[in-house]
């Protein structure tokens, strides 16, 4: 800390306090220089009725226990498709408002997961998705000024390589529930020209699994949660380190399925898009450092966890581009919140101030 | 005789009771006149032994205060230790809260063998007077028994009216340490009371404290950030040039993002 520059703006009583924030369609993540990290899914509960509310003795609940709760919930999504839902015309209907309330209760709970303290200076850094648009951007604004002292929007993949100290040259793809996001960094913001966006991700992945499932397995009850949750266990692409055995109700009694099959075919939809939205990025880079960006891929987001996903894709990148070196980042799911903290830390004192 | 006037009108204005013979006749002279020495000594051995566990009683009774208020004074260390662990508060809240529940019926627990002992008391209230004037008696059997050598006293005479007067000062003292006992219990149960309305209190402070324990953890139960002032890029980092420039950038999205938007501006 000796080596940092000091910042000269009001102070409150205590410290500074740093915090990252990935928000994600399917889990939002806060990494803070408290040492907290935290991750919350991107769900948003609100009772029912008055019955649902007393029972749940709560306004509103938040991640596995809203959706635990369900039942007496009306369930807010509230990131869907990796962007906040308001349309942000001004015409917004009741829904959009009750999502933007939704989502504005999302961040109040996410900084509350990074326990700040009331007497320290607040900080934060949110990785939005790099397609957010500037109306969604600020609602996001909105919605964090009322628990921080000052707030800045970044994009996500742009925190991830940063995270890494990987800052020009690299090939961020973050593969989240909604949507996998690929971009390419060279130095500076990302453009449009820089991203490749499609919606075969991690709930693509559950879906297929589950149509599988289905086909192969007659008479075996599930739920697309159980599905999910089958993945996250087993998810893999080329060779088979296992046998994925899986107990499944059949009329109610627990039978064993081999899903090898179904998880390897299920998992293997990520493959292709990917390999195909690298070679474009790389395709239109200034053909001096093609073979620079092809050697620094990083995989990221929660869907990255599927095993042998890096290999698959560096494998699929020698045969068609030549050369290719992938690496999937260490902390997938806090790659984004991680990589924030660090901007918030290295952003000069005048900056926040200029914002608050 | 004189010398045992003297002796008697001493013990009686030590006393300082007096009653008419009717009234002591009223009371029982008829079984008086049957007590001998051994009977007397007997029921004043009684009355000692009946007097101690009486006295016991109260030393129990103490005993139960002093274990309710080390208890309490147990759980209100544990409380404090409690609001040091702020980290934890809702768990350790939810210990205290039972723990007072806990403490809660030990006092009431603790209330009810109180009144049974109080009870108990009663009970030997009726019999303590006796006790308390074992002394007096005592003092009566040893001039009886010098009287007995005495030539011309007859031993029946003689311990007839000693008894008249022994009863007379037994009455006396009968009223006497009934008054003496009732505000002796008054006081007892008074000082119990009391200290059973401080435990109250002291639950009820401890509640409060409790509650703003819980309270605290919204106001600064957060964790501590490991810096004390605001950062900045290292000067010493690898590539802090690249760095600045594209924190220059977020920035500047970020002014053009914000500025629209920030109230008053
Ligand atoms: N161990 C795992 N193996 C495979 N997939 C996983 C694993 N753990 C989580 N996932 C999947 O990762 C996805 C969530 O990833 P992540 O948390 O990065 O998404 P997100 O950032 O919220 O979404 P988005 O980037 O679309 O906004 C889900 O589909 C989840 O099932
Ligand atoms: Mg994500």
């Amino acid at each position: 800390m000796s080596d940092s520059k000091q910042g000269d703006g009001p102070k409150k009583d205590h410290g500074v306090l740093y915090i990252g924030m990935d928000l994600g369609t399917s889990r939002t993540s806060v990494s803070a220089s408290n040492g907290v990290r935290e991750t919350v899914y991107s769900m948003v509960g609100y009772p029912k009725d008055v019955v649902s509310q007393k029972l749940l003795k709560k306004d509103v609940l938040f991640g596995k226990e809203a959706l635990e709760k369900r039942l007496s919930l009306k369930l807010y999504k509230p990131l869907e498709k990796g962007v906040l839902k308001y349309s942000g015309d001004g015409s917004m209907d009741a829904e959009a408002k009750a999502n933007l309330k939704a989502a504005q209760d999302l961040i109040g709970e996410a900084i509350r997961l990074a326990k700040p303290r009331k007497d320290e200076l607040v900080y934060c850094v949110i990785g939005a998705p790099a397609e957010a648009s500037v109306k969604n951007r600020e609602a996001i604004i909105e919605a964090a000024r009322a628990h921080v002292d000052s707030v800045m929007l970044c994009s996500e993949p742009f925190s991830v390589a940063y995270g890494l100290d990987w800052l020009e040259d690299v090939l961020v793809i973050d593969i989240g529930a909604g949507t996998t996001d690929l971009c390419r960094m060279h130095g500076t913001m990302p453009e449009e020209a820089d991203q490749v966006m499609f919606d075969i991700a991690g709930d693509a992945v559950d879906a297929e699994l589950s149509r599988r499932i289905e086909q192969t397995c007659p008479g075996a009850q599930f739920t697309i949660h159980m599905v999910k949750d089958i993945k996250e266990r087993w998810g893999f692409v080329g060779e088979a380190s296992e046998r994925c055995m899986v107990d499944l109700p059949v009329d109610g009694k627990p039978t064993p399925f081999d899903l090898t099959e179904q998880i390897r075919s299920a998992c293997s939809i990520l493959v292709e898009p990917i390999v195909k939205g690298i070679h474009k990025l790389v395709a239109s880079f200034d053909p001096e450092f093609q073979t620079r960006l092809k050697n620094r891929v990083l995989l990221a987001g929660g869907g990255s966890m599927v095993k042998g996903l890096d290999s698959a894709v560096e494998k699929a990148m020698k045969e068609r581009l030549g050369s290719g070196k992938v690496i999937r980042i260490e902390e997938p799911i806090y790659g984004g919140a991680n990589g924030a903290l660090k901007i918030a830390h290295d952003m000069p004192a005048d900056f926040w101030e200029q914002l608050r | 005789m004189a010398s045992f006037k003297d002796t008697l009108k001493d013990a009686v204005r030590q006393l300082s009771f007096k009653t008419s013979l009717d009234s002591l006749k009223k009371k029982g002279v008829q079984q008086v006149s049957v007590l001998g020495l051994d009977r007397i000594i007997s029921l004043i051995e009684a009355a000692v032994h009946r007097s101690l566990k009486s006295r016991l009683v109260g030393i129990e009774r103490e005993a139960v205060a002093d274990a309710t208020k080390a208890e309490f004074l147990r759980l209100l260390r544990s409380n404090e230790d409690l609001q040091r662990q702020k980290s934890e508060v809702e768990e350790a809240r939810e210990r205290a809260e039972d723990e007072i529940d806990t403490l809660r019926r030990e006092l009431t627990q603790n209330n009810q063998a109180l009144q049974l002992k109080l009870e108990q008391d009663a009970l030997a209230l009726a019999t303590r007077y006796e006790g308390e004037n074992a002394e007096i008696a005592k003092k009566v059997a040893a001039v009886v028994a010098g009287l007995a050598q005495t030539p011309g006293a007859t031993a029946t005479t003689v311990e007839q009216r000693l008894m008249e007067l022994v009863m007379d000062v037994v009455s006396g003292e009968r009223q006497s340490a009934e008054e003496a006992r009732r505000a002796l219990h008054d006081r007892e149960v008074d000082n119990l009371q009391r200290r059973i309305k401080k435990l109250n209190d002291n639950l009820a402070a401890t509640e409060q404290r409790l509650q703003q324990v819980a309270a605290l953890k919204d106001v600064e139960g957060g964790i501590s950030s490991v810096y004390r002032e605001v950062q900045g890029l290292a000067t010493g980092d690898a590539q802090v040039g690249k760095k600045k420039e594209l924190m220059g950038e977020i920035f500047k999205a970020n002014l053009k993002l914000q500025k629209k938007d920030k109230p008053g501006a």
